[in-house]
């Protein structure tokens, strides 16, 4: 099946877009590093999940998202923790804590797995979230593609930033060279690096959603779209004021 | 970035278009009312406003520009649940640049600044070299850019 045809879309959406899409649907479809490509399409289920699930809506409003009990509107295929996990970050993820954080990985849930899971999680998101500002129903998710991930941690990841391990400014060399340039970085850039995967997904598609990496410190230059830089940064920081996003 | 952006075109925004009524949609940026609602209705999940929005910025600016709009309002629903669920505090450089911009915007009420200590006096300090600074230096790549394709 071929996806992303938006043949049913009244809007021109750029070639690139299609392509990053495309791209990413093929890796998400395709085993990861640390799950299954049956688990990563089930991830990406229950970003769809969340946004209807009555107890994910009930402890939104709750004064304290962690002394809430319930059961999530979840598939069959993941655990608890990840259902929980996929569930917060797309409706509630400005409560996350550390202690949540380590508490999973002392229930056996790794960080690893945590970070691909978000690095999913919040890709996929941000693709449906792209067809329903046009008015667009979510694409299909893809069929999974048979074998087994490759556990793979970058040697140089280390803890100290935030929640999780992560490869430091200086740490992108080796196979990792590709993910920045020698420490030219931003922790939002470092967070999931834990999974470079994961960051190289998410970047092939910020790269057609936002801009470029080569366009970013060009700020009064063309875009390469069909608004200029000041327009960009509007909606960015009005999408993430109501985020509440303080980075 | 908004106002980085706006002092590096020269161009006069009120920054109070990120957060505040759309009386702050003035100055120099072409259809800013349309894209702050489109932005908001979008972000706020409010479907008959979004449907609205959708279909007046279409028809002010044009479908391409819709399109270009809904990518760059996807994506930073993503980048916050980058940030937050993996608790990375701002960076000391971007600390120090912003120090101005988010006392303006009062960005110290939203929860997920917790991850981030509040600015000492080296943060202040350094804000007020490093911002002019970056400018500069923003400035001097785009003339060295623009010269290389010229």
């Amino acid at each position: 099946m071929d996806h992303f045809q938006y043949s049913d879309s009244p809007y021109p959406i750029r070639e690139g877009l299609v392509e990053a899409y495309r791209q990413y649907w093929q890796a998400l479809a395709s085993p990861g590093s640390w799950f299954s490509g049956v688990e990563r399409i089930a991830i990406a289920a229950e970003v769809r999940n969340a946004l209807t699930c009555p107890f994910c809506a009930e402890r939104k409003n709750a004064l304290s998202p962690y002394t809430l009990e319930g059961e999530h509107q979840q598939g069959s295929v993941l655990n608890a923790i990840a259902v929980d996990a996929v569930h917060r970050i797309v409706t509630d993820q400005s409560r996350i804590t550390e202690e949540y954080v380590k508490d999973n990985i002392a229930s056996g849930f790794s960080e690893e797995q945590y970070v691909e899971l978000v690095a999913i999680t919040v890709t996929v998101f941000s693709i449906d979230e792209f067809n329903r500002a046009l008015g667009l129903g979510p694409e299909p998710l893809p069929e999974p593609i048979a074998g087994e991930p490759d556990h793979y941690r970058p040697d140089q990841a280390q803890s100290g930033t935030g929640f999780v391990s992560m490869i430091p400014e200086h740490g992108a060399v080796g196979k990792e060279a590709d993910l920045w340039p020698n420490g030219q970085t931003a922790n939002v850039l470092r967070a999931l690096s834990l999974v470079p995967d994961g960051l190289r997904g998410w970047q092939r598609v910020a790269a057609q959603q936002y801009l470029a990496p080569e366009r970013l410190m060009q700020f009064s230059s063309p875009t390469g779209r069909t608004i200029n830089r000041m327009q960009v940064e509007l909606v960015a920081g009005r999408v993430s004021s109501v985020n509440e996003c303080f980075y | 970035m908004l106002s980085l952006s706006a002092d590096l075109s020269d161009a006069t925004v009120n920054l109070q278009m990120i957060n505040g009524d759309l009386a702050a949609a003035e100055g120099d940026l072409a259809h800013a009312e349309a894209l702050m609602k489109f932005a908001e209705s979008f972000a706020r999940r409010d479907e008959q406003a979004l449907s609205a929005a959708r279909d007046a910025l279409a028809r002010q600016a044009s479908p391409e520009i819709l399109v270009d709009a809904a990518a760059v309002a996807a994506n930073f629903q993503r980048m916050v649940r980058i940030a937050d669920s993996t608790g990375i505090p701002l960076d000391t450089r971007n600390a120090a640049i912003s120090v101005d911009i988010r006392k303006e915007l009062q960005l110290e009420r939203f929860g997920s600044s917790k991850n981030t200590p509040p600015p000492g006096w080296k943060i202040k300090l350094l804000g007020l070299i490093a911002r002019p600074l970056a400018k500069r230096k923003l400035k001097q790549m785009q003339q060295t850019t623009q010269d290389s394709i010229g």
